[in-house]
């Protein structure tokens, strides 16, 4: 039978996984942020479905717990998602491109 | 079983703004798109218990950091993006992603990290957050989608 965890604990991996892929294939930097982004709702989303099967106790631990991390992995990953864009606003003046391989071959 | 079928229409709604962020071309729908699915996974978050962590989602991802996405993309003039010809691909390989979780999850539960079904149907009470905010909650909330628009709809004033 499938039930809101099995949906949204799917929709999550699968979030993850195309993140993921988003990010090797990526060519762009604010692609590459906007990747990461992806992958950090796909892993929320997850883990705030594995608190969703309606006992106290889940997979993770008790669902304060999991409502905790969820919170925590938001604050964590607009922090992160913010340095990385000062990063690549930074690489953009240097550089004049947002291309890991132009930027790469200038470095040498 | 109408929880069942919204969870699946918002998960669909989720993919499918995702899958337009990550694929197009066009940086200012990129990050329409994902405003939209920040925001929808912000919606599941308050809808299914947790309006604090919904609130904290959509201010964050929906709100702030949309505008940093939206200062960087001004300050360094990308319009388009280039994914090259591995869209394809990685849609192929998506759609096989979810069938195989699909499948594992009603094959071995366990494998995927799923606890013994316990699950309470949550149909009645999953939109109740919206008559149960306070009149503050909801004018913080009002104020933060319209100036995460109109800085998003700014956009397209500028062509970028």
């Amino acid at each position: 039978m499938v039930t809101d965890q099995i949906v949204f604990m799917s929709t999550g991996i699968l979030l993850v996984f195309l993140g993921i892929a988003s990010i090797s294939y990526s060519k762009n930097l604010i692609k590459t942020v906007m990747s990461f982004q992806v992958v950090l709702l796909g892993a929320n989303l997850a883990l705030f479905s594995s608190g969703l099967n309606g006992s106290l106790s889940t997979v993770v631990g008790t669902r304060l717990t999991t409502d905790s991390f969820v919170f925590l992995s938001i604050l964590v990953g607009a922090s992160v998602e913010a340095v990385g864009l000062a990063i690549v606003v930074n690489v953009y003046r240097k550089y004049g491109t947002l291309n890991p391989s132009e930027i790469r071959k200038l470095r040498h | 079983m109408a929880s069942e079928l919204l969870s699946i229409a918002i998960s669909a709604v989720i993919l499918a703004t995702v899958l337009v962020a990550l694929f197009s071309k066009k940086v200012s729908v990129s990050l329409i798109a994902l405003f939209w699915a920040s925001t929808l996974s912000g919606v599941v978050f308050t809808a299914y218990g947790d309006a604090l962590v919904g609130l904290m989602q959509i201010v964050t991802f929906s709100g702030a950091v949309s505008v940093l996405f939206l200062t960087v993309i001004l300050m360094t003039g990308e319009s388009k993006l280039d994914i090259g010809a591995t869209r394809l691909g990685i849609m192929a390989v998506a759609g096989a992603l979810v069938l195989v979780i699909l499948a594992l999850t009603q094959v071995a539960p366990g494998l995927v990290g799923l606890s013994p079904s316990e699950y309470t149907d949550v149909s009645l009470t999953t939109f109740s957050f919206l008559w149960q905010f306070r009149p503050w909650d909801l004018l913080i909330l009002v104020t933060v989608f319209a100036s995460a628009m109109v800085t998003v709809a700014n956009l397209f004033s500028r062509e970028t």
